[in-house]
């Protein structure tokens, strides 16, 4: 049995953050499990930037970021929450740039900073259009020389505890074969989001399957805010794949197929650079209401050519490449074809304002965590500033956790229970197929839980999804190899999908109101009244999902309406 | 719909005794990666390979194709097809590292070898603030000197091409010395780790690379190994790492080839190697060849100037420090004995007894000579 202190659970940003701090403040043993090797992890793909208010931000300050957040999350996020991330801003940016993240500088040297849709102020430090990519290279090299223990390639299974503290947690190593138990008295989860949810339309990572926030939904924690999800509004159009913010904030325009910039009908002011759901809706809209581009009318231009080839070449690199070769199409010559595809889970595993769940020594960092800093939409730039904000925080909170905690001893039942279930997963009849279902899946969320919700539809699309959860018990892996058995765990990854999509249905349902992300046409306004509150969502022990409401925590900023 | 064939390496050690070729028919659409992910979906879910972003910055999907370093999310299906004029394709696993299992090979030991070569900012206390509300002034004129290197993404596709690894698997693989020379350009890092990055780098083979240049062109992110190390090799000598043969190699070239106008073949051996027998032997050997030779290379015509333009050159890529000029002044002084004059002059002169010697011609020489 392996046996450590604390075990950090994925290997992304909030992940090597966390284990960063943790090796270099304490001498417990710490390990990171990951299911990809660390470099790999969605992190990487994160372009536009990380939002903080540096010294040198001459009229900006944490608390304007924190009014923007609070904005941003149209009131639901916890303020006391906002106050801490952005406060930390400036430390966390420093701290990473002295570990030798190649920020963008201005010509004086100090860290450049942009416009990011929803901020009042340039806030978004950046490095050129691979922010997100920079900071993962970066940390990984500095786990690297503090001689982090890493187990790569390391599926999570089950969390195991006794209903108030945390003793283990199984997993599968993927590249041998083989369930594990292992004993730690602390445990982070820093698994990512779980908008592979929308299987065919969406900018995240193959794996991004919310494997701790479904570990840690069967292990009886509650999860929070499930309803929320953020379409990006401009995903490429066949693929789904981003492209960032940046290219908006560096200047690029919307178009619909009159070459019209419909933003200044929806957002006059910001334009372009409204936040997120905002513009998503517009984009959804404006093809809904038929003045789509191209034969199907099924997207929406982004136009980059006025920026000029010096300009997209230096500061969108990547943004151009991508449209390259996934859409045959060069934004130095032509505008680039997008539509909102599914990107980021504002909900996820619920915590208190420092990371902490319900169970003693089990924390939740980054994507896989509702804190809440996001509320109902989250800002561009501030997922990894919460990352880096909270992977930071919950490492400090499981070292002090840890130091003074007494051994834990896990029961073997899980293990047992968990080879069963692999074990059954490949003698199964095989009579549906994961790739089927998983499309079904995917085109079932989009219709019914996409941009624009509906009672009726919502309520269809629930039972649907049940069916799914239902036919899912009959799915099969094929290869029966121990080694590095992709098949084994992209059904794994599914089956956590399928956990998790009613979590995301019924709150969506029974939140009778529009807000952020979460817009209803039957209910278009938002009801302060009756839905200014958190839904967090139990697996009960007979397997049905169980909705309760809790208090949103508001300091400094009384709701309003949220005008752009 | 337009369909090729894959033929996709197979292997599972405990279950085949030999790796074998499964083939595949996929539409020609999309990238590679949709190729795969489609055999995956709709015909054999048993076949394994690393796959993530799907969008060119995780680089799990490094792979060949015929042969070809490729990565499976940035190479279109059709592209290939017509490369390759619509014969099967026959998609391998990266070399050099052990299989797993089919496409997926141990990354483990390049990575274990690149954690050597101290492969990250070791911060100097003079640059950068332990202060962390401090921030450190970095200018945008000096992060050029790193801006490719920083995009490495552990892909393994140079350490896959690499001829240098092929051969001595101590060799820490072009990427490894990519990511440790990003440090040596940074003024954030200290000296001391820098110092010691060369030493280290030298020990993991800095001298092996045989700069073939595969790593430069297979790098889907535009890092540039063989350069990188060839500036590596440059910082060894300047900080005074001039006891490998490849070093002495490099200074005999730089000083000789400085001094005269070329390299000296009799006296390469014993410079580089040590060999103090190899002049006389060569020198025998030359003679019943019934070659002419000289101890050192006859000065060739307007060596001053050629060593004015040299000397620019290596001024411009900031290596004219690696000229010794002591070195150079010895062979100067040999230069003079064996010819009877001044190294000044004595270029002139010696053509001009040729020319004299070669009249007509000579003279013409002389015309196109410019003089």
């Amino acid at each position: 049995m392996l046996d450590y202190d604390i075990v950090i659970v994925g290997g992304g940003g909030a992940g090597l953050y966390a284990a960063l701090w943790a090796a270099e403040n304490t001498i417990l043993k710490v390990a990171v499990m990951t299911k990809v090797y660390p470099t790999r992890s969605h992190t990487g793909a994160a372009e536009g930037g990380i939002n903080a208010v540096l010294t040198h931000s001459v009229g900006d300050s944490p608390e304007a970021h924190a009014y923007d957040t609070v904005k941003g999350s149209d009131f639901l996020a916890d303020q006391d929450a906002v106050d801490i991330m952005c406060k930390m801003g400036a430390a966390v940016i420093y701290d990473i740039a002295h570990r030798g993240v190649p920020f963008s500088r201005r010509p004086d040297g100090r860290i450049a900073q942009r416009p990011f849709g929803g901020a009042s102020f340039p806030r978004t430090c950046y490095a050129a259009d691979k922010t997100g990519f920079y900071i993962l290279q970066t940390l990984y090299e500095q786990c690297l020389k503090n001689n982090v223990t890493f187990l790569n390639e390391w599926f999570l299974l089950s969390i195991i505890h006794n209903g108030e503290r945390v003793e283990g947690i199984t997993a599968w190593d993927i590249r041998n074969g083989g369930v594990h138990l292992i004993k730690t008295k602390a445990v982070i989860l820093a698994t990512g989001g779980h908008a592979r949810v929308y299987w065919n339309r969406t900018s995240n990572a193959l794996g991004n399957t919310g494997d701790g926030t479904a570990a840690a939904l069967r292990a009886g924690l509650p999860l929070k805010d499930m309803e929320f999800i953020q379409f990006h509004p401009t995903g490429l159009a066949k693929t789904g794949i981003l492209v960032t913010e940046g290219a908006r904030g560096e200047g690029g325009y919307l178009r619909n197929k009159d070459g019209e910039r419909f933003m200044k009908r929806y957002a006059p002011e910001k334009m372009e650079l409204a936040p997120r759901d905002i513009v998503a809706r517009a984009i959804q809209t404006e093809i809904d209401e038929g003045r789509g581009c191209g034969p199907n009318g099924d997207y929406i231009c982004l136009d980059l050519t006025h920026l000029g080839e010096e300009r997209i070449k230096e500061r969108l690199p990547q943004t151009r490449e991508h449209a390259i070769l996934y859409e045959g199409v060069d934004p130095v010559k032509e505008p680039i074809p997008i539509a909102p595809t599914a990107h980021y889970s504002m909900g996820g595993i619920d915590t208190d304002k420092l990371g902490r769940t319900p169970i003693k020594g089990l924390y939740a960092a980054g994507e896989c965590a509702c804190i809440s800093v996001h509320g109902a939409n989250r800002l561009g730039g501030n997922s990894l500033l919460d990352i880096l904000v909270y992977g930071r925080l919950t490492a400090l909170e499981a070292v002090k956790y840890a130091d003074d905690a007494p051994e834990t001893n896990p029961s073997v039942a899980k293990l047992k229970d968990d080879e069963k279930r692999i074990l059954e997963l490949m003698e199964a009849s095989g009579k549906e197929k994961v790739p089927q279902l998983r499309r079904e899946l995917g085109e079932t969320m989009m219709k019914h839980f996409g941009v624009f919700r509906e009672e009726s539809s919502m309520k269809e699309g629930l039972e649907k999804l049940y069916g799914i959860k239902e036919r899912a018990k009959e799915v099969k892996v094929y290869d029966t190899s121990k080694k590095f058995n992709t098949d084994l765990i992209s059904t794994l990854e599914f089956l956590n999908l399928v956990d998790l999509a009613p979590a995301i249905a019924i709150p969506a349902i029974e939140r009778r109101e529009s807000r952020g992300s979460h817009a209803r046409k039957d209910y278009p306004k938002r009801d302060d009244k009756n839905f200014l509150k958190h839904s967090v969502v139990n697996l009960e022990e007979d397997g049905s999902y169980k909705l309760s409401w809790k208090p949103v925590v508001i300091t400094k900023f009384p709701p309003e309406e949220r005008k752009y | 719909m337009e369909t090729v064939k894959l033929q996709v390496f197979r292997y599972d050690p405990e279950k085949d005794s030999s790796p074998y070729y499964k083939e595949y028919e996929v539409p020609v659409e999309g990238t590679l990666l949709n190729a795969l992910l489609y055999i995956k979906d709709n015909i054999d879910p048993t076949l394994s390979f690393r796959a993530f972003c799907r969008s060119e910055v995780c680089g799990s999907c490094s792979m060949r194709v015929n042969g070809k370093v490729k990565l499976a999310c940035k190479t279109s299906m059709k592209e290939l097809v017509e490369t390759w004029k619509g014969k099967p394709l026959r998609i391998d696993p990266l070399k050099h590292m052990n299989v797993i299992k089919d496409l997926v090979v141990d990354i483990d030991k390049p990575i274990e070898k690149m954690k050597t070569l101290i492969p990250w900012l070791v911060p100097d206390p003079r640059v950068v603030p332990t202060d962390p509300m401090h921030e450190s002034i970095i200018y945008p004129e000096e992060m050029k000197a790193y801006k490719d290197q920083i995009n490495c993404m552990l892909c393994f596709s140079c350490y896959s091409a690499c001829e240098a690894v092929e051969d001595n698997s101590r060799y820490r693989g072009p990427f490894a010395f990519s990511r440790a020379y990003r440090f040596q350009v940074d003024r954030r890092d200290i000296e001391t780790a820098k110092e010691r990055r060369i030493r280290y780098s030298i020990s993991g083979g800095l001298w092996s690379c045989v700069q073939c240049q595969k790593c430069l062109y297979v790098c889907p992110k535009g890092v540039k190994p063989a350069e990188d190390i060839q500036n590596l090799r440059g910082q060894a000598i300047k900080k005074g790492f001039t006891d490998k043969p490849g070093a002495k190699k490099l200074k005999h070239y730089v000083d000789w080839i400085y001094a005269t106008g070329q390299i000296n073949r009799l006296y390469l051996p014993e410079e580089v190697y040590g060999n103090k027998e190899a002049k006389d032997k060569l020198t025998k050997a030359f003679q019943e060849m019934g070659v002419e030779v000289w101890e050192v290379p006859k000065p060739t015509k307007g060596l001053m100037k050629f060593r004015d333009i040299y000397l620019e050159i290596l001024s411009k890529e900031d290596k004219a420090l690696d000229l010794d000029f002591s070195h150079v002044r010895k062979i100067d002084k040999m230069v003079s004995d064996i010819f009877k004059a001044d190294i000044c002059t004595i270029v002139d002169r010696v053509h001009e007894r040729e020319d004299k010697a070669k009249g007509l011609i000579g003279k013409l020489k002389g015309l196109i000579g410019g003089k």
